[in-house]
């Protein structure tokens, strides 16, 4: 499928998300779609997808022009898309997702679920894809839900396939694999866009490529007609600050000690783990998603009782206590479930600020709220981890991705605990954030505090901790140095069982 | 002026084609039962606004206080994100234990009132808790709790005022008379009695308690978003055992009021039948639980149920008419205020997402 967007505008509001952008979009290829958050890729996308209506513009598919009054619409015509944020019903079994809104009726007009199986089964033996079709999907690992979103569009005969962030939750084998899939369908005469921050999978297996910023077009063309450099350039309209490199530290005292840590858990068995985190380093907790990581972060913050074992934090046996006995002052976490967790997103950026802080004497008088010192504590949040929003009182769904991040992080940063726990903290930010982001913990480490990073993003591991253990199938299988540290090693110890349990 | 004038575009004129549907409608049943459409629109204005020394005013006035306090009641829960639809079982705990109280207890009256007052709450709290109990503890979802809740209550009470404590003299199921000292006094020169300053006064504390304190912020963050309160370590279910005792206490001040203000006893199906609770819900719902706004609406529902009766009773518009009246209004009104209400929240998250 050829699609072609012509000066396609976008306002919301006196905001304009979209700026006159033309972009082709080749049958056959890989386009990808770079930029910053908030730079108009999304909201673009979501014009030709039919979720937003342009202002001004026009739509051409195979060369006639066509318009679409809902996503619905879109989806008949053989678009698919896949949102950064999943948009499935946890409730329900991956097959009855899948199905969904698609469903095949059988003769007496019942579901024909064995018939939905069969067409789903020739997909999982072209692509190399194995997932359990009668999971519930809120049970599944954020990357297998990707996965389901992915088969939705095989099982619909999309022909142009639009992917926003789509390796933004992978480990590097599921992005490889995810690649795979995405070549045969490039290969097969399907169109596929993705849109991403990360340039070194822009190079990786894009054919042409299209920077946005600030709701403009900058560049697009062939991928082998520019370089990553001058990509990164056009992304942030300057250059890139040189990465960080962590100054070798002695740590400090044991802030953390988990042993024998079993957790029970639906997907399977957790643990025994046993490891320490030190004042002073980031140790980094490397897996592909779904070996044990989210159990291992729900039993260290409070939000699962463990099944057995001790978590000492700073000498204190922690284990049986909730997350409102763990926080206060020696514990803080940036979870990964930003939109569900991290902010109550129809609440005000200030009522997301001072959520959760134990001195109460700042933003509580008695019984009572301290509107304007809630204000003032969120203004200075703003400001000190520059987050860009209207203000205190601007609700947190406003926000783009990135700042959203920018808030979480800041609201848990200041609480300065001994133990930060980070989970995937850069999940689907853009590249100014991460860079941000990651200072952040630099600099929390720098200052003595103990920073556990659990992510998935190999990268992001490497390049900031001193200690990197690695996870698989609810054991730690080995621990790396982060000097000695490469992603072969890494990945090896992310598919099989070499270290620990060995003996 | 021009901002003025796109006030006047946005928000009058779509206002203005509500009443204006409200009055086809209205016009065109009537005329099917053959009635004097504009003896009915009178009919239905003095009926809630009118009456000799503005009686049937203060006949929507008392009714409008009994609604407004239910959806007080479910307001708090609702906006900590707690699905408590018992509170026409908190409202018979409260009417039930108020009346039995000042009945049983003797003692000066001022000291009576009070404390069935107080025993009025306490038993609605009590009745909510066991709702929120029965969710955190043994895993019944609070939406099913309470309700199922409001049955077993219903008939303990009528068992009560039918047997135990029944006025067997007066050939009703009901209890007997409260001490005739007890009963609140009415304005003066008015048949309206002073349980509407309750209200006023339950409506400033939710009114206050949702905007200005701790509590309310850390339960409305919990109804935002559960998920958040629990992982920024809100004692979330505590913040859920009080809040339901909190719309409790609401629930059963108002069966106090009831019974103080208006019967004076507690007569079997007195706070059920006219339906206060759901009323309560809907007025609430109606106006996307914002706080302040809750008064207008229960005050705006009592008036179509008063105003519809006065319909039927001047302009001879049959009954069954008058409720579809009354529900077409509902429903106009109620997708219209829905509506702005959406699209208000729409325009503030404007250009929303991650773009």
């Amino acid at each position: 499928m050829h699609a072609a967007l012509h000066d396609i505008r976008v306002t919301f509001g006196s905001l304009t998300a979209v700026d006159g952008v033309s972009i082709d979009i080749e049958a056959g290829g890989i386009h990808a779609i770079v930029g910053e958050n908030g730079a108009g890729k999304s909201t673009l996308m979501n014009v030709l997808f039919g979720l937003v209506k342009p202002d001004a513009g026009r739509i051409e598919i195979d060369g006639e022009p066509r318009g679409w009054a809902s996503p619905q619409e879109a989806i008949a015509s053989g678009l698919g898309m896949v949102h950064q944020h999943f948009m499935l019903q946890d409730e329900m079994t991956v097959l009855e997702n899948i199905v969904l809104c698609a469903e095949p009726i059988s003769r007496f007009g019942f579901v024909d679920f064995s018939g939905a199986r069969r067409k789903l089964a020739q997909g999982f033996s072209e692509h190399g894809i194995a997932i359990d079709l009668d999971a519930i999907v809120g049970q599944l690992a954020v990357g297998q839900r990707q996965v389901v979103e992915i088969l939705k569009m095989l099982y619909r005969d999309a022909r142009l396939l639009i992917l926003d962030e789509p390796t933004a939750v992978l480990t590097p084998q599921e992005k490889d694999r995810l690649f795979a899939i995405l070549r045969s369908f490039a290969a097969a005469g399907k169109s596929v866009v993705i849109i991403t921050h990360k340039l070194d999978e822009v190079m990786e297996i894009a054919d042409h490529v299209s920077v946005m910023r600030g709701g403009r077009l900058i560049s697009s063309g062939l991928l082998g007609g520019t370089s990553k450099e001058r990509i990164a350039r056009e992304i942030i309209g300057g250059d890139l600050p040189p990465p960080l490199k962590p100054q070798p530290r002695e740590p400090g005292a044991v802030v953390l000690s988990v042993a024998n840590l079993t957790i029970a858990s639906r997907a399977g068995h957790v643990g025994p783990l046993s490891f320490e985190v030190r004042a002073g380093e980031i140790v980094g907790i490397a897996g592909v998603s779904g070996n044990g990581q989210a159990e291992l972060v729900q039993a260290l913050t409070g939000l699962r009782k463990p099944a057995g074992g001790t978590i000492l934090l700073a000498g204190r046996d922690v284990a049986a206590l909730d997350v409102a006995g763990r926080r206060p002052a020696r514990m803080s976490y940036i979870p990964e479930d930003r939109p569900r967790m991290g902010l109550a997103l129809g609440a005000t950026v200030a009522e997301n600020a001072n959520a959760g802080r134990e001195d109460r004497a700042g933003f509580a008088a008695g019984p009572f709220l301290r509107r304007r010192a809630m204000a003032d504590f969120a203004r200075d949040l703003i400001r000190r981890y520059n987050i860009r929003v209207g203000g205190p009182a601007a609700r947190a769904s406003t926000m783009s991705g990135g700042n959203k991040q920018k808030l979480v992080v800041g609201r848990e940063l200041t609480r300065a605990t001994p133990l930060i726990v980070a989970e995937n903290p850069t999940w689907g930010v853009d590249i100014g954030a991460i860079d941000f982001i990651h200072g952040e913990l630099m600099r929390m480490r720098d200052a003595g505090h103990a920073v556990l990073l659990v992510s998935t993003e190999l990268d992001e591991v490497m390049a900031l901790s001193d200690r990197i253990l690695v996870m698989f199938e609810g054991t730690i299988a080995g621990e790396v140095s982060g000097g000695e540290a490469t992603r072969e090693r890494l990945g090896s110890l992310m598919t099989s069982r070499t270290g620990a349990r060995a003996a | 002026m021009k901002l003025g004038d796109g006030i006047f575009a946005r928000e009058v004129v779509p206002w203005l084609a509500v009443v204006f549907w409200i009055a086809v409608v209205l016009f065109v049943l009537v005329e099917l039962v053959s009635s004097d459409f504009g003896a009915a629109v009178q009919g239905f204005i003095q009926g809630a606004f009118g009456g000799r020394r503005l009686a049937y005013l203060m006949t929507t006035l008392s009714r409008a206080a009994l609604i407004t306090g239910m959806a007080l009641s479910v307001m708090l829960s609702f906006r900590a994100g707690l699905f408590n639809i018992g509170g026409e079982g908190q409202l018979v705990a409260g009417g039930l234990v108020a009346a039995l109280v000042a009945v049983l207890v003797p003692g000066p009256p001022l000291l009576i009132l009070a404390l069935s007052i107080l025993a009025a709450m306490a038993a609605g709290a009590a009745w909510a808790l066991l709702a929120g109990a029965l969710q955190l503890y043994v895993g019944v979802p609070l939406l099913v709790g309470s309700l199922l809740l409001n049955y077993p209550i219903r008939y303990i009470a009528s068992y009560l005022v039918a047997h135990p404590y029944r006025d067997v003299a007066s050939g009703m199921v009901q209890s007997h008379l409260v001490p005739q000292a007890t009963w609140l006094p009415y304005f003066p020169g008015t048949r309206l009695d002073i349980g509407i300053l309750f209200i006023v006064v339950a409506a400033i504390f939710a009114v206050a308690y949702s905007h200005t304190t701790v509590h309310g912020y850390q339960s409305r963050m919990n109804g935002l978003s559960p998920d958040f309160a629990r992982t920024v370590g809100l004692p979330v279910n505590r913040l859920a055992l009080q809040t339901l005792a909190m719309s409790g206490a609401i629930a059963g001040l108002v069966g106090a009021i009831a019974v103080f203000g208006i019967h004076h006893r507690y007569i079997d199906g007195m706070l059920v039948q006219p339906l206060y609770a759901w009323t309560g819900i809907i007025a609430v719902l109606l106006v996307g639980m914002i706080p302040w706004l809750v008064p207008i609406s229960g005050f705006f529902f009592a008036a179509i149920q008063t105003g519809a009766a006065g319909m039927e009773r001047t302009a001879g518009v049959p009954k069954e008419i008058a409720l579809v009246v009354q529900a077409v209004i509902i429903l106009l009104v109620a997708s219209r205020v829905s509506g702005a209400l959406l699209s208000s929240s729409d325009r503030k998250a404007g250009g929303g997402g991650d773009a």
